[in-house]
């Protein structure tokens, strides 16, 4: 209870400083940003688009560990956690890429432009909409189980190429790009003032807290839906 | 309005604002429905 409500008001608190707190050239005061060349009131998307991205990962790594789970112990609410986490890494990948669009469109010009980001997320987002494809498939549930476990485990071996390797070692438009001027970008460079880094971090912490708990509700529903589906 | 009009970003954070506690209030209420379910089920079955 206590964790639901310290992430209501964290999460609040953090749109409201991602978006109302005014971004100017020579911060003067505690609650003033800094402008991040080339990106000014745009470097607002940070606070969003990153922490969406760093959870599409997470739930992506946690299917794989409860697909890994289900493979060892064979307990079926280890796979419906497994599939529960990349369905949900999957929204946040959606979400990622949405967000980034927008961005793209006041940055770059369009909303797509088959950028080595843009490119990596869109296979990232086949490769998951094929393991939702496999499941519905599969009729029988212990081999459903079993071959989304093992899909899932060879799904998230790609995931650090896509979202690490490959959009750095390729010339592109993203920051952090292989030739960006401005090195590895503003997030793993830490470009950004401290009090962009308490919004930013807060960021992350509550988008993860918000994760959590929607994981936990969709496998309660899912563990209700199991043991009370009807049987024969 | 003329405020609004001159800084819409803040039209942006009444909307985001407002979306979020949206979604939030939905999980609750679902958070809450499910813990009822689950506590019948489980006195049903005991």
């Amino acid at each position: 209870m206590t964790l639901r409500i310290v992430l209501g008001v964290l999460l609040t608190l953090v749109i409201v400083a991602a978006l109302g707190l005014p971004i100017v050239q020579q911060p003067q005061h505690w609650y003033e940003f800094p402008s991040i060349p080339g990106l000014e009131e745009k470097a607002r998307i940070i606070f969003f688009h990153v922490p969406t991205a760093w959870l599409s990962v997470m739930a992506f790594v946690t299917s794989m560990i409860y697909g890994i789970r289900y493979l060892r112990r064979k307990d079926p609410i280890d796979d419906l956690t497994s599939a529960s986490a990349a369905g949900l890494g999957l929204l946040f990948c959606v979400l990622a890429t949405v967000t980034g669009a927008v961005w793209a469109k006041f940055n770059w010009g369009s909303y797509w432009n088959w950028d080595p980001r843009e490119t990596s997320i869109f296979v990232l987002l086949l490769i998951y909409g094929a393991y939702f494809s496999l499941r519905a498939a599969v009729e029988v549930e212990e081999k459903r189980a079993t071959l989304s476990s093992v899909y899932s485990i060879i799904a998230a071996v790609t995931v650090p190429f896509f979202v690490f390797i490959m959009p750095r070692i390729m010339t592109g438009l993203h920051p952090g790009a292989k030739g960006d001027p401005d090195g590895a970008g503003p997030v793993i460079e830490f470009k950004m003032s401290p009090n962009m880094r308490v919004v930013f971090f807060s960021s992350l912490i509550a988008f993860t807290l918000l994760f959590l708990w929607m994981l936990s509700l969709r496998v309660r529903i899912a563990r209700l839906e199991y043991h009370h589906q009807p049987k024969g | 309005m003329d405020f609004l009009a001159q800084h819409q970003l803040y039209i942006v954070l009444i909307i985001a604002v407002g979306i979020w506690l949206g979604l939030y209030i939905y999980l609750f209420r679902l958070d809450g429905r499910l813990k009822k379910l689950e506590r019948e089920l489980h006195r049903e079955q005991h």
